[in-house]
């Protein structure tokens, strides 16, 4: 069994977990981040894209609001280039009555948040799509973060600074020395999931930084998380019916936020607690409560073409809590399981927000520090991540450079703006084992006909990839991996500009065209099922078209094998037996 | 003058429907919202490809028909009549110059698609003959660089692991086209000029060697397509053949232009751009039907109405979030659930296909709509393809089959007198 020895192990690969892996890398900690799939796989990878102001929790939950403010402002320097400065209102529409409005306002003075009552005009010619039934208008500086590229980036610097993160590493189980009362975990067995290996990673400290999967990862030290999985369903609509970030002014509830993601509209959310965080179905009713609550906010939307629909799960965390997922605290929870449980080298961060994860990381880096006796000050708030300097995403970005550069021609995804060039740098500058995985990368597949004609173009273009890079000696660190240079990945024209780097097969060992294909088919369809009439199930059927008509891809040879991918499959089928279909 | 019949859609079922009906004297016009979904289609005759789960190709579609659902366009048609309209289908259209041919025996031929499995299609236009898995020459599959939709590497592999020779090859962009920014039709467009198709024989000339099949993007002449073809073939002394990728679809558009042109010749005016959006029926019988344009809704009346606006991609159906689900002309009942938790199935390559999308209008056997209790809804109303019930025409490989059978079906049931009431 390969082996393997770091200072922290960290466990986990949405935002707060490769948070982490940063700031301990920047205090000169050894670190290795494990991930069982591609990074923000989980819940950071499925959230509507709100950078916090706060505002939503000033009335409820002052703490979670104050984190808000102050990692709102860190992040904008910090990661400028994935934060769209959208800014944000909250609206009081007819049905917000009562005294929260102002009790809103002072919420946010007191806790700092800027907030001004703006007047409707002026509202209403920034956002001519509200509801022209909305009273009053406050504006916050809420924004629009991209959690794929944030991730990735951060991914990046924290392997610059030393860490190692591998993804589809799953762990397998914790590794304790130790009798009662005097145990300690002391590293884990994971699986490389890909190659099908084992590895045993030693670690002075463990952190679970599992997310919504935290309480299965510390059951496997034998120690009790209650993580409150409260799933959370986002519908996006097919263009931009807002530029700013629409908040209703009231108790946080379902449906009650517009969030303006590059290309589209993400109305969310719903909390529904559930039993696991795998269980990801959407229910008629929840896509009917998101589209019913958008037209509160714009009226139509629910007759807008919808593209697509998503669960992702939130880690929340409260001692003892029993009640409704909607109520828990938002705030984050750092977990020392020698204090709690009696269990050494061992730490759960849970609970916040990924607004908060720099600061979640700041927190329990602190602790680790202390735990192995160091001292070091943290450096995250001060500094950006690779590719900071670009400034912030704006909308036109990619368009205006596929203009400036003239590279029509090479459009593979023609609804998000991917050419080849960014799929040539994503796939040799990370690894890239699914089209999914690009897809986190670069937002292929991401538009209006979810995949109907990049999923073949991409799959083509791996596979040449592929046979060309047997020919190439491919750049690689010292570790063997790729370079993980992501920071400029959503540009087309530097994409274009920079060298083609040769892509290594040893870091993407999936070799079969035919699997990436039907898997990002599957994937795509497991996010349209819930949404599928009008245009966009014509929009469908001529995907059907394309991939049976066309292509045939039902009947390619070698598709039974297994992929990474398979496992979700799986659950896919088996939701439908259980539904007696 | 009055028109004796009026159709709705210029896909496939409506145009063929048109020719026939034109050829048996009946005073008729096309009208359509859009260009019909043979701008997007491989311009392959498919039958039948596969039944049900059965992994393997169907090999002979005729025999398989009556293991198709009992109201399945076919059956209603009938195997005879079907296989009498499929060759009265070839014959036209080989008197428009495309060369329609299959298989002896009434088997399926099977041709590479863009990803390299095989398509069973029943028949085949000239320019994809040469691609069929009978002929078991080895293939070179020759692409061209940066061409977006096609991978010939992909293609050679794929039929490598079935067991056919095929490599890959790349040619230039530049043999092409100076611009990077051309789809398919463009390049065809490119290649009815002389220059350009001396430039691709002289650069195939490079890479082919003898005794090899030589398949390319379906990109061989628009207009000029027959004599491309021979061109190639003669030149470089082997066999050639097209592999029709993403849409917009060359081989498609050859057919669905020459479909229109004969119409035309024959007087029979195919108005695109006209969405019908009212109708008017008096005691069962339409009377006529309005369109939309700039100016006002214009009135088109017939003795007989045939609706062709195809399935859920034609247009022909719409549905909404509440589970309701439609015929967009007439509203026809329909045997598509009306609840939208029952119109998928969890995997997308589900081999039985998906619920919301094999439901469609119930036809009588003369072709005339009927609701539930088995009555017709309109005594002037017929209806023929995509948009019929029981049948799921992509996932079963019947969209053309289909089409041509229940339109001249349907034009059949039209011509035997059905005008009483006029």
């Amino acid at each position: 069994m390969k082996r393997m020895s770091t200072d922290v192990l960290v466990i986990g690969g949405g935002s707060t977990g490769v948070g982490v892996a940063w700031d301990a890398a920047l205090r000169g900690l050894r670190v290795i981040l494990v991930e069982k799939r591609d990074l923000t796989h989980g819940t950071t990878g499925r959230y509507h894209g709100l950078l916090h102001s706060g505002g939503r929790y000033a009335v409820k939950d002052p703490q979670s609001a104050i984190e808000c403010i102050e990692e709102n402002r860190i992040l904008r320097r910090t990661h400028a280039h994935c934060i769209e400065d959208t800014g944000g209102f909250f609206v009081v529409t007819p049905e917000d009555e009562g005294d929260y409005p102002d009790r809103f306002k002072a919420a946010c003075a007191k806790v700092g948040i800027p907030c001004e009552e703006i007047p409707l005009r002026e509202a209403f010619r920034r956002e001519p799509l509200l509801n022209p039934r909305i009273s009053r208008v406050f504006e916050v500086p809420d924004g629009s973060a991209d959690s794929f590229l944030a991730t990735h980036v951060t991914a990046q610097a924290a392997r610059q600074a030393g860490a190692q993160i591998l993804i589809y590493h799953e762990v397998i189980d914790l590794l304790t020395e130790g009798g009662d009362g005097d145990r300690r975990v002391v590293g884990a067995r994971v699986c490389d999931v890909v190659r099908g290996e084992e590895v045993r990673i030693d670690a002075a400290i463990t952190v679970n930084a599992g997310g919504a999967w935290a309480g299965k990862i510390a059951a496997m030290a034998g120690v009790p998380v209650n993580v409150i999985p409260g799933k959370g369903v986002m519908v996006a609509v097919n263009h931009r019916l807002v530029n700013t970030v629409i908040n209703r002014c009231k108790m946080p509830a379902d449906g009650d936020i517009l969030v303006p993601v590059h290309t589209v509209a993400i109305i969310g959310t719903t909390d529904e607690r559930v039993s696991d965080p795998e269980m990801l179905t959407i229910e008629p009713w929840e896509v009917d409560l998101m589209l019913q609550e958008g037209d509160k906010l714009v009226p139509g939307l629910s007759r807008s073409r919808i593209l697509r629909a998503w669960a992702g799960v939130r880690p929340l965390y409260q001692e003892g809590y029993t009640g409704e997922s909607r109520d828990a605290t938002r705030a984050l929870a750092l977990l020392d399981h020698r204090r709690r449980d009696g269990v050494a080298g061992f730490l759960t961060i849970t609970g916040g927000k990924w607004t908060t994860f720099r600061l979640m990381a700041e927190k329990t880096v602190d602790k680790v520090c202390e735990q192995l006796g160091v001292e070091r000050p943290c450096l995250t708030a001060t500094t950006p991540v690779p590719g900071a300097e670009q400034g912030h995403y704006w909308l036109g970005h990619r368009l205006h450079e596929v203009e400036e550069a003239r590279l029509q021609g090479d459009l593979i995804c023609e609804c998000e703006l991917v050419t080849r060039a960014m799929i040539e740098q994503a796939v040799a500058n990370n690894p890239t084992v699914t089209l999914d995985d690009l897809r986190r990368d670069v937002r292929l597949g991401m538009g209006p006909c979810q995949g109907g004609f990049c999923t073949f173009r991409a799959a083509g273009i791996l596979h040449e990839l592929r046979l060309h890079a047997q020919e190439t000696q491919a750049q690689t660190d010292v570790n063997g991996g790729p370079p993980w240079n992501v920071a400029y990945l959503q540009s087309p024209r530097h994409s274009v500009q920079t060298k083609p780097a040769a892509f290594n097969p040893k870091v993407s060992p999936l070799d079969n065209p035919n699997l990436l294909l039907r898997d990002f088919l599957q994937e795509r369809w497991r996010g349209l099922t819930p949404v599928l009439w009008g245009r966009q199930l014509k929009q469908e059927r001529l995907d059907e078209l394309i991939y049976l008509t066309i292509m045939n891809v039902d009947h390619l040879p070698e598709d039974g094998e297994a992929s990474p991918l398979t496992e979700f499959w799986r659950f896919d089928a088996a939701g439908a037996k259980e539904d007696g279909q | 003058m009055m028109l004796d019949l009026l159709v709705i859609g210029a896909g496939l079922t409506g145009l063929t429907a048109a020719l026939r009906a034109a050829e048996a004297g009946l005073r008729v016009k096309v009208i359509a919202k859009g260009m019909g979904a043979l701008y997007w289609t491989p311009g392959t005759i498919d039958v039948l490809g596969y039944l049900g789960a059965e992994e393997r190709a169907v090999q002979r579609p005729w025999e398989r028909i009556d293991e198709l659902p009992e109201r399945h366009p076919y059956r209603i048609v009938g195997v005879k009549r079907a296989q009498e309209a499929i060759e009265w289908f070839r014959i036209r259209t080989a008197e428009l110059g495309l060369d329609y041919g299959g298989r002896k025996g009434g088997d399926n031929a099977l041709t590479p698609s863009p990803v390299g499995a095989w398509r069973p299609s029943y028949l085949l236009p000239a320019g994809q003959r040469a691609g069929d898995a009978e002929d078991g020459r080895p293939m070179v599959i020759v692409g061209f660089q940066g061409m977006r939709d096609f991978y010939p590497h992909l293609i050679a592999r794929n039929l490598e692991a079935q067991g056919q020779a095929a490599r890959a090859a790349v040619l230039p962009w530049s043999v092409l086209s100076e611009r990077r920014d051309r789809n398919s039709v463009q390049l065809a467009e490119a290649l009815d000029e002389p220059t350009t198709q001396q430039r691709l024989i002289d650069a195939l000339r490079l890479v082919v060697k003898p005794g090899e099949r030589i398949g390319l993007p379906a990109i061989l002449g628009r207009e000029a397509h027959a004599r491309v073809l021979t061109a190639l073939t003669q030149e470089l002394n082997a066999a050639v053949f097209e592999i029709a990728t993403l849409p917009p679809s060359v081989p498609g558009i050859r057919l669905a232009t020459a479909l229109r042109r004969s119409l035309e010749g024959r007087g029979v005016r195919v108005e695109i751009g006209m969405e019908a959006i009212d109708f008017h029926a008096q005691d069962g019988v339409i009377e006529f039907v309005e369109t939309a344009t700039s100016a006002r809704p214009l009135k088109h009346r017939a003795k007989a109405f045939l609706l062709a606006t195809g399935g859920v991609l034609g247009g022909g159906f719409d549905s909404n979030p509440d589970g309701r689900f439609w015929e967009t002309v007439f509203d026809l009942p329909l045997t598509t659930p009306q609840d939208r938790r029952r119109w998928f199935r969890p995997l997308f390559l589900d081999p039985q296909g998906h619920p919301a999308l094999r439901g469609g209008v119930a036809v009588n056997d003369a072709f005339q709509p009927i609701d539930a209790a088995g009555n017709v809804v309109y005594a002037n109303l017929w209806a023929a393809g995509g948009l019929l019930a029981h049948a799921d025409p992509i996932a079963e490989r019947s969209l053309e089959g289909v089409a041509i059978a229940s339109a001249v079906a349907a034009v059949e049931a039209i011509k035997l007198g059905s005008f009483a009431h006029a």
